[in-house]
């Protein structure tokens, strides 16, 4: 056994380290609050972060050099996202482009549409977003209705897609849609569509934290090229599937060193209000210290797994269920601790600069939802780990 | 980096295993503790001796394999829900290790080889386990007042007690000890209350005994973190495993989401406390710096987390859960138990608040 990081990793991290320092301008939580900033310059924020990010190398790390990698190890880059996380950096606008279609293009999708579409996913002139769901197909995906007919070589696509996260500031959407409204699974393909097209419109949805970065998108007989579908046609949930797969471990140290950030702001908070060495506080922050340790454990030894060639362990099928249900319990925790003042959104007066309590509370109710709801996570552990048989 | 045991601890961890599958199988087990006065078996704790297992906490000199193996060999002892108080003896032969003089060496060679059973005595206030400054006084030659829940304190040879002048070693008198025994709701331990009027010998001064201590308790709450988890580790697999094969409304139980939900939650946390737990030896065995923290976060997480899986198991067992007959609550007993000694749960969590 060995947690240990080589010391070509910790030099790896502490590059990553001066990296950030040298180009990170100021915390993401800081852009948030400046009332100079909208919806709009807060994604252009992004936008010239994950162009940065790529022209040091720091992007889709693990992708293999001809396409714009480094052919990094899990380690690797689970380290530079521990770091970038540490350092409260911005997310990137095109985090599904690259965690999802990238690989599958790489996997599956043919020369050409590697040619094109990589390159601009990566120093982020298109931005894409995921057209998966449907308003009766969530966890059920593939019920999906979304219809895609044959017009000569190429289809017209008709339906509703929703839940489109960054589907507001995005030109492109890989999209699933039905091609045999009779085979359940073999019946949907895979389809990369511009938005900026006739019989396409994208509408904000407003979230329970105010904002509208999801979307949702209503396709009217819009095209979809033949040259344009990922694998063939037919074999859409397979990519899909596989694509889900690539989820790797990449996060496993972010997380927790995203809420060790919380817990110190958590600590700060009852330590101002003069509460921070009641014995039941301190319970309560410890407990949830303790959990966060625990996500860390398991995200090491995923980790570790990988980085001995071994088969991920069961740990690594409750990751998400594991830190979106925890940070649950930590937000929720801070609202209690620190009162009403925990619940003053980011640019009011009085609000606390260090965490963004009101708003991470909301945005906590997401995570157990998006991705695999913690209900298909447990579906998915009580067959595939602990091998009960198909619930009823 | 590397998860899995070495070859050597996966080999110790797999012949722990099947010593115990052998040796003392649950019935066997069961039979020990609910039919013996000891509740445990002096002939099987003789057998770990001759094969090094009290001494697994030494010097590599003195046959010590380190805190990875002892996490090993402690969490294949929780599946078995072994009983008696192994993990006792083996943190008082290290205590003693770390003591001076040649009355400290000849007691700890007698721990290691099982020859004699020895035990720590900290323990005053019966509603609290957890570390406090010791009213016993040790004085002339003498140690005065009362310890409580001391394990298997009616049956050991000796005692290494807590006093005020530091740690004391108190041989078991002739005529025995002024033992008063504490029938508790773990079958699997004995404890007693002892009321000290007998001489002893002082093994380690205040300073001495403070960081002597410190060790016993860093390695007692990582040995019962392992134990535990062990013992929902078992307790889980008893009880998705009666789910498998228990049929109601035309089906197994275990085709039903509601209960599929929980045992998902059973495997979470179980899994979770595997990785607590043996990055908390890793860390102890390598000397990290944060080790200390680590091991109060496993111990911390293991208590919830065990007295949780242990409680679902009897839960998904029904009403054959609640029989003596069945063993879903020998896990319960010894987890509940676990849970408030080593360190309670609330000793370790504020312990972790500070962070590594």
């Amino acid at each position: 056994m060995d947690l240990q990081f080589t010391s070509e990793q910790e030099a790896f991290r502490q590059e990553v380290r001066e990296w950030i320092r040298a180009n990170l301008e100021r915390p993401f939580s800081e852009e948030v609050r400046d009332p100079a900033h909208d919806a709009d310059s807060l994604v252009e924020v992004r936008r010239r972060w994950q162009k940065r990010l790529n022209s040091a190398g720091y992007l889709a790390m693990g992708w293999a050099p001809e396409w714009g990698g480094r052919g990094a190890s899990e380690v690797e880059e689970a380290i530079l996202l521990e770091e970038l996380a540490r350092a409260d950096a911005p997310q990137v606008p095109n985090f599904l482009g690259i965690s999802l279609l990238g690989p599958a293009l790489i996997h599956h999708g043919s020369e050409a549409q590697r040619q094109r579409f990589i390159p601009k996913m990566l120093d982020c002139e298109e931005i894409w977003c995921q057209g998966f769901s449907e308003p009766s197909s969530g966890s059920d995906l593939a019920s999906l209705r979304t219809r895609a007919e044959a017009d000569g070589d190429d289809f017209r696509i008709t339906g509703q897609k929703v839940w489109t996260t960054f589907g507001p500031w995005s030109n492109w959407i890989f999209v699933l849609a039905r091609t045999d409204p009779d085979d359940r699974y073999g019946g949907i393909s895979f389809f990369l569509m511009p938005l900026d097209q006739d019989g396409v419109e994208v509408r904000e949805l407003r979230q329970i934290t105010g904002e509208a970065e999801f979307g949702e998108v209503f396709f009217d007989g819009a095209l979809a090229k033949r040259e344009n579908i990922v694998g063939d046609i037919g074999e859409g949930w397979k990519v899909a599937m596989t694509l889900l797969g690539y989820e790797r471990g990449g996060d496993t140290l972010s997380n927790p060193a995203e809420y060790d950030g919380y817990l110190d702001g958590l600590k700060a908070g009852v330590a101002e209000a003069g509460i921070g060495d009641r014995a039941d506080v301190r319970e309560k922050i410890g407990r949830l210290v303790v959990e966060n340790e625990v996500l860390r454990a398991n995200g090491l030894r995923t980790l570790a797994n990988l980085a001995a060639g071994n088969a991920p362990g069961p740990e690594s099928s409750f990751g998400k269920l594991g830190w979106s249900e925890y940070a649950q319990r930590l937000t929720d925790a801070s609202h209690d601790l620190l009162g009403p003042q925990a619940q003053l959104t980011a640019r009011t007066p009085g609000a606390r600069a260090d965490v963004d309590w009101a708003y991470q509370y909301l945005w906590s109710r997401a995570g157990t939802i998006y991705s695999g709801s913690s209900e298909i996570q447990r579906n998915i552990i009580a067959k595939r780990v602990l091998r009960m048989p198909t619930a009823r | 980096m590397q998860f899995d045991l070495d070859e050597d601890r996966a080999l110790l961890k797999s012949s722990t295993r099947e010593l115990l599958e052998k040796e003392s199988a649950l019935p066997d087990a069961r039979a020990v503790m609910e039919e013996t006065a000891e509740g445990y078996s002096k002939g099987l704790y003789a057998q770990l001796g001759e094969l090094g297992y009290p001494g697994l906490l030494l010097s590599e000199e003195d046959g010590g394999m380190g805190p990875l193996a002892f996490v090993a060999v402690l969490h294949e002892m929780g599946r078995m829900a072994f009983p008696g108080p192994f993990l006792d003896l083996v943190i008082a032969a290290r205590a003693l290790a770390a003591c001076e003089g040649d009355l400290a060496a000849t007691w700890k060679a007698r721990a290691a080889a099982g020859e004699a059973l020895v035990v720590l005595a900290c323990s005053e206030n019966p509603a609290d386990a957890d570390p406090a400054a010791p009213a016993v006084r040790f004085a002339d030659g003498k140690v005065i007042g009362t310890k409580t829940f001391v394990p298997s304190g009616a049956f050991a040879d000796a005692l290494l007690v807590e006093t005020d002048a530091g740690l004391v070693l108190v041989e078991r008198p002739g005529a025995g000890w002024n033992a008063k025994a504490l029938d508790t709701i773990d079958h699997a331990q004995r404890f007693a209350e002892i009321t000290f009027d007998d001489a002893g010998e002082l093994l380690a001064d205040r300073n001495a005994a403070g960081a002597i201590l410190a060790d016993a308790r860093r390695c007692g709450a990582l040995g019962a973190a392992a134990t535990m988890l062990g013992l929902m580790e078992r307790a889980m697999e008893m009880g998705v495993e009666y789910t498998m094969e228990r049929q109601a409304f035309g089906a197994p139980l275990a085709s039903f989401q509601a209960l599929q939900h929980r045992a998902a939650d059973m495997l979470l946390r179980t899994e979770s406390t595997r990785s607590a737990v043996y990055r908390a030896g890793w860390a102890l065995e390598t000397e990290q710096a944060n080790a200390d923290y680590l091991i109060s976060v496993a111990k911390a997480y293991a208590g919830p987390a065990g007295r949780s899986v242990c409680g679902e198991s009897i839960q998904f067992h029904g009403g054959v859960g609640f029989t003596w007959e069945y063993d879903p609550h020998v896990y319960l007993k010894r987890m509940k138990t676990l849970e408030l000694f080593h360190g309670s749960t609330r000793y370790h969590t504020n312990a972790a608040h500070d962070g590594g």
